[in-house]
Parts: C-alpha cells; sequence; structure tokens
C-alpha cells in the first residue's frame, strides 16, 4: 500500500470509531440521564415500592373485652387454653414428627389427615400450622420434658370464649363465632394478608352473633394489632422487624345482676317463660332470661352438629328470646293501664260502682263477654275491679273508650313499640288499631274488638320485656325509662300523665293484689319480707264460652292458658319491676307468681 | 537483550479493580457465598495470568494465529453439538477436565481478529465482493453460535465482526441500503422471524404492569432496585430487592441493579468512570496503533466492548427488552471472563509493542 493510501485508511479509521465513541458516548449519557431519573427525580416513589415489597404486615389479633354484671361479677371472659403449634419449615420428616408426637398425645386420624394436607404450603412460606388444640394439663407437661426433641414444635396460648354460667345469660349476652376475615378492615393490610393472622383465639377471628355481643361487637373487639416481617419475593417470611399494638377491647360492664338472674333461673326451673327485670331509677336491666337456654360456651367454641341440631329442633326451643320476642297477650296485667286511662279521660272514678254478674253483654248484638268468676264479682268499684280482676268492669271501661285515644295511652305504655336501647333483635310486640286491622284483615274495627282489649285479650300481643316496661311506669308513676343494659341512668320517653293521687290509688289497688286477703296473688304475701304491687294475668289462647270447655282444651298443654305478672316492689318506694310470663302456665298468680317473687327478693334482699 | 514487560498501568488497574469490585458485588449478590466468590476469584486470577501473558506477545502472532482460531472456533461447536451436554433446552458447554467452558466465546476472538487479517490490506472502500466474503463468514459464525441457542452471544459476535468490516471502510452506500432495508423489512421480521416469546418481552418493556407477576417482573422489580438505591445507596449488603430475591439474575446479568440499589448513583458514577477510562485508553491505543490490522483489532473489539456494556445496562435499567448478556468484569461467570481478560491482554499487546519507527 502506498503512503498515501495508507494516510487515507488511516483517517477513515480514525473518523469511524471516533464518530462511533461518539454516538456510544450519547447513548450512554442517555442511560446515565436515566439512572439519573430513576435514583434521584423519582427515588422516593421505588423506595416505598421496594419497602412494601420487602415487608409484609400481618394482623394480630387482640383480646376481646369481657362482660361483667353490675357488681362486678365475671359473666363471660376470656380463658387461656393450649394449643400444639408447629412450624413446618422447621420439621425435617412429617411422618417421624407425626410418629413422636403420637406417642405423647393421642391424634385422630382426620387431624393427622388435614395436618398433612396442610403442612407442605405453610412450610413453604413459613408459616405457623397447629396439631393439636386444647390440651390438657398432661399432655402440656409431657410435651415439656421432650420439647428437645421437636425443635419445630411449641406449646402456644390460645384463648376461648368461656361463661362459668353458660346457660343463665344466654339471651341476654348472646355469643361469639368465628367469622370470616373479611369483614375486618385494618388500614395498611391487603385483604389477602389476613389468611396469616395471629389470631389469639382458639376459633381465629371472632364476631358478636347476637346479644350484647353483637350490639358492643365493636367496642368488645378493639382493634387488631400488627406485626411487620420481612419476606422475600417467594413469600417466605424472614424477620420480625416492628410490633404495633393493637387496642385490647373494652370490658362491658352491665345492669345485669347474677344473683337475681340466678334466682330466676331456679324459679322458673326449666318451664317455657321469661323474666324482665329493670332497676326503676336508671331503667337498667337486672334480670333477662328467656327458659329454656342454651349454652354459649358450645356456640362460641365449636359446637357440634349433633347438639346444634337438638338445640335447633328442641320443641321447646332454646334458641328463642322469648324475653325480647315472645308474643303474649298481655290478658288482665294491662287492667290498671286501662284504669288509667279511664280515669284521665273521666270515664270512671274511684267511686264508682258497676254490678257485675260475671259477664259484660255488648249492647249492640247483644254477645256476652265473660270473666273468669262463674257468677261474677258482684258490686265492683275500681280498686276492687283491679284487685279481684274484674272483667266485667273492664269490659264496661273499654266500652267507653274511645280506640285511638285508647291505643296513644297504651302505646305511652309502651305497647306496640320496641323499647330496649341496645337489646339484639328485640320485637316490637302489636298494640292493635282499625288501621291496622283493614290492612291486616279487610275489616273494620268493631266495638268488641276494643272491649276484648280492655282485658289484654284479642289482637294485643305484648313482650316480657314490654310488660316489664310498662311495670317500670307504674312503679314509677309516670316516670318512663326506656330499658338498657348500661349502669348510667337511660333516656326518658314522654312520661304518661295522671294526678298524684291516681298513682298512689293504683299502686293501692295494686299492693291488694298481693297483699290483700281477695287479691288474685295474695298467696305471694308470705314469700317475702317487703311489701309488692302486683298485677296478674291469665292469657288465653282459645276463645271459650264456659269453664268446662277449658277443660276439654287443657289437655292440650300447648293450649293451656299462659300465666302472667307484673310487678314491682318494695312499697312504698319500688326499687324494681319485674314481668313474668310462664308459658301454658296457666295462673298469673300461682306459677308466674312467685317466680317473679323470687327475683324481686333476689334484687332487693341481697 | 534486556527483558521488557509489555503492559500498561491503566487498563491493567481499571480490569483490577472493576474484578475485584465485581468480586465484591458478587458476595453480596449470592448473600455471602464464599464458594461462589472463591470460584470467581480463580478464574479472575486464570484471567490475569492470560491476559499478562498474552500481552508479552507481539501483535504479528495474532495475525498469525487468526485464521487457525477461527477454524478451532467452528471445530469447538460442532464438538459442543455432539458432545455437549443439553442444560435448559441449549447445548452451549464443552466439560474439559473438570472445567466447563461456553464454546462460542472464541468468536469473539477469533472473528474479529479473521476480519481484521482479511481486510487489513483491502482497499478503500472494501470492494463489493470482499464485502460478502466477510459477511458470509460473520453470518455463519453468527448462525452456528444463534442454533444452539444462544442469541445474546450470537449477537455480540456477529456484531465483533461487523464492527470490524465498518471500521475497515466498509461503504457508506452500502450502510445505507442494508440499514433502509432492515427499516422496510422490520414488519416482516416481526411477523415471522420472532417468537412469542420475544416479541413478548419487546411489548413489556413498553407497558411492564400490564403483567406485573409474569414478564413484567423483572423490569418493575430491577426498576425498584435501582430507583430506591438513591443517591447513595441503602449500603453493602442491605439491598433488600436483592437479598429477599425481588431480582432476578442478581449475580450475573442484573449485578449492575445490584449496585446501584446498594451503593446508589455514586456507585454508578464510580462503575460507570472506570468503564470509561478503560474504553479511553483503548480508543488511544486504537487510534496510535501500529498498523491497521492492529487498528482493526483494537476498534472492533472497543466497540463490541461498549456494545456489550450499553446492552446490558440499557437492559437492567428497563430501556430495551431482556437479553442474555453479562455486564463485562462483574457479572459472575467463567467463559466470558477469560474471554474478556484475553481480547484485553491483545488490546494491550497492541498498545505497548510498537513498530521501530514508532519507538
Amino acid at each position: 500500500m502506498q503512503f498515501e493510501e495508507r494516510h487515507k485508511e488511516r483517517n477513515s479509521f480514525s473518523n469511524r470509531i471516533l464518530v462511533s465513541f461518539i454516538v456510544f458516548t450519547i447513548l450512554f449519557l442517555a442511560v446515565l440521564g436515566r439512572i439519573f431519573y430513576l435514583q434521584i427525580s423519582t427515588s422516593e416513589t421505588y423506595l416505598t415500592a421496594a419497602e412494601s415489597n420487602r415487608t409484609y404486615t400481618v394482623p394480630v389479633q387482640t383480646l376481646r373485652g369481657e362482660i361483667f354484671d353490675r357488681n362486678g361479677n365475671l359473666l363471660i371472659g376470656n380463658r387461656a387454653t393450649f394449643d400444639l403449634v408447629t412450624v413446618p419449615a422447621q420439621i425435617e420428616d412429617l411422618d417421624v414428627f407425626i410418629e413422636q408426637i403420637s406417642e405423647i398425645m393421642p391424634l385422630s386420624v382426620q387431624s393427622i389427615e388435614d395436618y398433612k394436607n396442610l403442612f407442605n404450603s405453610k412450610a413453604l412460606y413459613n408459616r405457623e400450622l397447629v396439631l393439636l388444640k386444647d390440651l390438657s394439663e398432661e399432655e402440656i407437661a409431657a410435651f415439656q420434658v421432650r420439647s428437645f426433641r421437636f425443635p419445630g414444635a411449641f406449646v402456644g396460648k390460645r384463648y376461648r370464649r368461656i361463661s362459668e354460667y353458660p346457660e343463665l345469660f344466654s339471651h341476654a349476652l348472646g355469643y361469639t363465632s368465628r367469622a370470616s376475615a373479611t369483614f375486618t378492615n385494618l388500614p395498611g393490610v391487603p385483604s389477602r394478608n389476613w389468611r396469616d393472622a395471629e389470631y389469639v383465639y382458639a376459633s381465629g377471628l371472632i364476631n358478636g352473633q347476637i346479644g350484647l355481643e353483637k350490639i358492643y361487637n365493636e367496642s368488645l373487639s378493639g382493634s387488631f394489632g400488627k406485626k411487620i416481617y420481612e419476606i422475600d419475593a417467594k413469600g417466605r417470611l424472614h424477620n420480625l422487624i416492628r410490633i404495633i399494638d393493637g387496642k385490647p377491647g373494652e370490658d362491658l360492664y352491665t345492669s345485669l345482676d347474677l344473683n337475681a338472674q340466678l334466682a330466676a333461673q331456679k324459679a322458673i326451673n326449666g318451664k317455657r317463660g321469661a323474666v324482665v327485670a329493670i332497676h326503676l331509677a336508671t331503667g337498667g336491666l337486672s334480670v333477662l332470661y328467656s327458659s329454656p337456654s342454651f349454652s354459649i360456651n358450645e356456640f362460641a367454641n365449636g359446637i357440634g352438629q349433633q347438639t346444634l341440631d337438638q338445640v335447633i329442633q328442641d320443641v321447646n326451643k332454646p334458641l328463642f328470646n322469648r324475653a325480647l320476642k315472645g308474643r303474649y297477650p298481655p290478658a288482665s296485667s294491662i287492667k290498671p293501664a286501662i284504669a288509667l286511662y279511664g280515669l284521665n279521660a273521666n270515664l270512671t272514678s274511684w267511686d264508682r260502682k258497676i254490678e257485675d254478674p260475671g259477664y259484660f253483654k255488648l249492647p249492640e248484638d247483644g254477645r256476652i263477654y265473660r270473666g273468669w268468676r262463674k257468677g261474677g264479682h258482684g258490686t265492683v268499684d275500681l280498686t276492687k275491679a283491679l284487685v279481684q280482676s274484674s272483667n266485667t268492669y273492664f269490659f264496661d271501661l273499654a266500652y267507653q273508650s274511645d280506640i285511638d285515644q285508647l291505643t296513644n295511652h297504651l302505646a305511652n305504655m309502651g305497647f306496640g313499640k320496641s323499647l330496649c336501647i341496645d337489646c339484639f333483635d328485640e320485637d316490637q310486640g302489636l298494640l292493635p288499631t282499625p288501621e291496622w286491622k283493614y290492612a291486616q284483615y279487610n275489616k273494620g274495627w268493631f266495638k268488641g274488638d276494643t272491649v276484648n282489649m280492655g282485658v289484654g285479650q284479642g289482637y294485643i300481643l305484648a313482650t316480657p320485656i314490654q310488660l316489664a316496661y310498662y311495670a317500670s311506669i307504674l312503679a314509677n308513676k309516670g316516670e318512663a325509662l326506656l330499658p338498657h343494659f348500661g349502669l348510667e341512668t337511660s333516656i326518658q320517653a314522654t312520661a304518661v300523665e295522671a294526678s298524684n293521687s291516681n298513682w298512689s290509688r293504683i299502686h293501692q289497688a295494686l299492693e291488694l293484689v298481693v297483699e290483700g286477703p281477695s287479691g288474685t296473688a295474695n298467696r305471694l304475701s308470705e314469700l317475702k319480707s317487703f311489701k309488692v304491687a302486683a298485677k296478674t294475668g291469665t292469657a288465653e289462647l282459645v276463645s271459650l264460652d264456659s269453664k268446662e270447655a277449658y277443660a276439654e282444651v287443657r289437655s292440650d298443654v300447648l293450649q293451656r292458658d299462659h300465666a302472667i305478672i307484673i310487678a314491682f316492689g318494695p312499697l312504698p318506694n319500688p326499687e324494681y319491676a319485674v314481668s313474668v310470663v310462664i308459658e301454658n302456665g296457666e295462673s298469673g298468680g300461682l306459677v308466674a307468681g312467685p317466680v317473679a317473687i323470687e327475683v324481686l327478693k333476689a334484687l332487693i334482699e341481697r | 537483550m534486556k527483558l521488557r514487560i509489555y503492559a500498561d498501568w491503566i487498563i491493567t488497574l481499571c480490569i483490577l479493580m472493576l474484578s475485584v469490585f465485581g468480586l465484591f458485588f458478587l458476595f453480596s449478590a449470592s448473600d455471602g457465598n464464599i464458594d461462589a466468590v472463591l470460584k470467581q476469584l480463580a478464574y479472575i486470577i486464570l484471567g490475569f495470568i492470560l491476559f499478562f501473558i498474552i500481552a508479552q506477545f507481539d501483535p504479528e502472532n495474532f495475525r498469525r494465529l487468526a485464521y487457525l482460531l477461527l477454524g478451532a472456533s467452528f471445530l469447538l461447536m460442532v464438538i459442543t453439538a455432539i458432545f455437549g451436554p443439553e442444560i435448559n433446552g441449549a447445548q452451549r458447554w464443552i466439560r474439559l477436565a473438570g472445567f466447563s467452558f461456553q464454546s462460542s466465546e472464541l468468536f469473539k476472538i477469533s472473528l474479529p481478529l479473521t476480519m481484521a487479517t482479511f481486510l487489513q490490506f483491502k482497499k478503500l472502500p472494501i470492494s463489493m465482493r470482499d464485502t460478502f466474503v466477510c459477511l458470509f463468514v460473520i453470518g455463519i459464525s453468527a448462525l452456528t453460535v444463534a442454533i444452539q441457542p444462544d442469541l445474546g452471544t450470537s449477537l455480540l459476535v456477529a456484531l465483533s465482526g461487523l464492527f470490524v468490516l465498518f471500521l475497515a471502510g466498509l461503504s457508506w452506500p452500502f450502510i445505507g441500503i442494508t440499514f433502509g432495508i432492515l427499516v422496510i423489512s422490520s414488519p416482516f421480521i416481526w411477523n415471522n422471524l420472532l417468537r412469542p416469546f420475544q416479541k413478548e418481552r419487546i411489548l413489556t418493556l413498553f407497558n411492564p404492569e400490564s403483567d406485573p407477576f409474569g414478564s413484567g417482573w423483572n423490569i418493575i422489580q430491577s426498576r425498584i432496585a435501582i430507583g430506591s438505591g438513591g443517591i447513595s445507596g441503602k449500603g453493602y449488603g442491605e439491598g433488600s430487592q436483592t437479598h429477599f430475591n425481588f431480582l432476578p439474575e442478581t449475580e450475573t446479568d442484573f449485578i449492575f441493579a445490584v449496585i446501584a440499589e446498594e451503593f446508589g448513583f455514586i456507585g454508578v458514577l464510580v462503575i460507570l468512570s472506570l468503564f470509561l477510562i478503560l474504553s479511553l485508553r483503548t480508543l488511544y491505543f486504537g487510534l496510535n496503533a501500529r498498523d491497521r490490522f492492529c487498528r482493526l483489532v483494537v476498534g472492533g473489539f472497543l466497540l463490541t466492548f461498549l456494545f456489550n456494556l450499553l446492552v446490558n445496562i440499557s437492559m437492567v435499567i428497563g430501556l430495551i427488552p431482556v437479553v442474555g448478556m453479562p455486564l463485562p468484569f462483574l457479572s459472575k461467570g467463567g467463559s466470558s471472563m477469560i474471554t474478556l481478560f484475553i481480547l484485553f491482554g491483545i488490546i494491550m499487546s497492541i498498545g505497548t509493542h510498537k513498530t521501530l519507527m514508532q519507538r
């Protein structure tokens, strides 16, 4: 090659390599710009992303608040039990492990199978897995002395929701049960993390299903804490970096009274019925008992299918909350309310007397409405009509009533509406009006319907809590405090107006029901050391014309009359009002009465 | 005669620092796997020995050996195809006395040498006939690598030859026409030549969030690793993206993201500066080489090296689709590391062996 050509070639090479190098330099500067953008301009975004990549937040359950009665007796609380918890990632040979554990404590075939099914995935992600729940002390001891042989297992404390009185407060407290994690929304925790939540309860996430456990679920539950773990791309947990404590559930102090509730349970003795007692000063529910009952411990901690079926299919319907949802004709217990209405409306007075032949004949069509005593009560004034429960007197009084004013008055006394501030699923009962009857039966309101209402029969239906509230208004001489489970004074509803002397005479008459010689509940007089006012009721389920016909009806237990009583005491300054309904108990004074007295005794003589 | 050692301290120092840094990063990226680090150290020591020995030879030897080496390269490929074990559906390795060697690496040395030897006396511009001879040899070489299959290496092999051809004076009209044809036929290439997974890689690049746990994973996680490094990084061994396995291939192709995460922008600048100094020194050698063969060899090596560097970093920061190409001197690997040392041995030989006239 010639010199000139060599020179030309060298220049060409130099140009080309320099141009290439410059092109590469520009491209590298673009790359550097991009790195600058990532690392300096938008670094914050990626730091956050890296942090959320790296960390895994697991919800951690806190202990649920406990529920106490007004004297600080624990009604339902948390009891520690112990489970055998394993860390599959640390177990080398599953079969050997199972075999060695089986030597210490019995494992069912089913539980081994369940355990093996979950083992691999838990090992892969380094999660815990429970092998056996609720260890006995012997099992714990047997495991602890050999624990060095099981590096991948430990005894873990797990709580259960337990009541010392599993059947006593079932309808008041309700129960908790296992809930789906999606019910809970915890900020900063994606819903998928809930599958790794750490629970302190053996049942996992629990929520109140009914009763106070449901109504106060939020404050009882508190809030979940968080554990923040380091996690790798494969989802394996590494170090625990941080623990953020949750807020433990708040304890709940209620107006309930353990001793009175026990007295109610004992007195009602398994019969179908309900007892509600109200503390007059506060409106607090001292007793709310529905019989028969069921075990909330079983419902809270995993009830067997067989037991559950038994409870559900029981003809006595233990799950049914009679105290809040049982609808019963108030029967004669409504008479004081009718009397008050009559006095207020000037339809009657304490001096007015009528002749009671044992029946009331409706002037319009001559239809006969009978009293409970054949031959009647003779000459009857209002006091005697209340004390001896003369139907004729109240048929007559109701006959004179304006139905709209009467229902208005009864509504003020709590009929036909739900009253309780923090009860779960309370029924409204039924306070019939002409509009209601027309809508329901497409029939007009007859005078006879009003007459029937005068003795608490016919369409009107009340729940035991309504009866207790009604009794509390009578006891408080018109002041109406809505029932609730709180210890503080409840919300005041519209007071029932009546003159002082009328209230006093109502109290006197109702006192005579118990304390007077001819009172319908005079046999209760001996049972206690303080004076009680009461009104009995015997709710007819079948409309009959004669006592003879009832003898036939009696043969079917479920058609027998309901026994009802409302009562308050001690007089002259009552502290508690109580209502008792015994289904098919027949006699308000004889069957429901003693229950009311036992409850009042427990409350007053404590 | 006085014994002379042919060595350039700038190149030696750059390579030394890069490979020592590489060991350092590898220790972190492998979660403290000392065995991997020691193995890599062994490769580096072997590489340095080869680097120095080769630098002592006069460039004339490489010229003489060029065709022989190309022949040997093809022979190795045949041996690989027959005896090589199949790993992950590809036959790329030869086992020899307990060592594995990626046979296609030899092309990176032999093809540029062959091209330079063939073109060293050709007149400017390179004739059509010579151009096609070169393209044929390059094509065959790249194809034998491509069918292993190993597209990343195949691309580098092809470019290592094409760069020499370009530097030797490939005619501009030819370059223009070829590019024109490439652009026009790109829809055809997209539709008919690219495999579905390759298309997916390209499409994911533009919208990695469309499949964050699938094909977009690498791009997203790598971006997070780099971005979260910030100015000064999270500290050595503290990269959560690296150590909790969010980053793929931390020891090999994605080592750059590890550096960026743990040492931040400052670390990136340090590494890129070392590469810049190394490249400038090589460029200087190229411009001042004693003859055309030497110029072409150094120039070809340099551009291939820069291309390799650019592709790896661009891939890691998410500018181009994921292609398997290691980061020179920093990614873990035996064959590619040894090859690099040999290439720079040749560069240093050319840079330090001058003709009498030049001395």
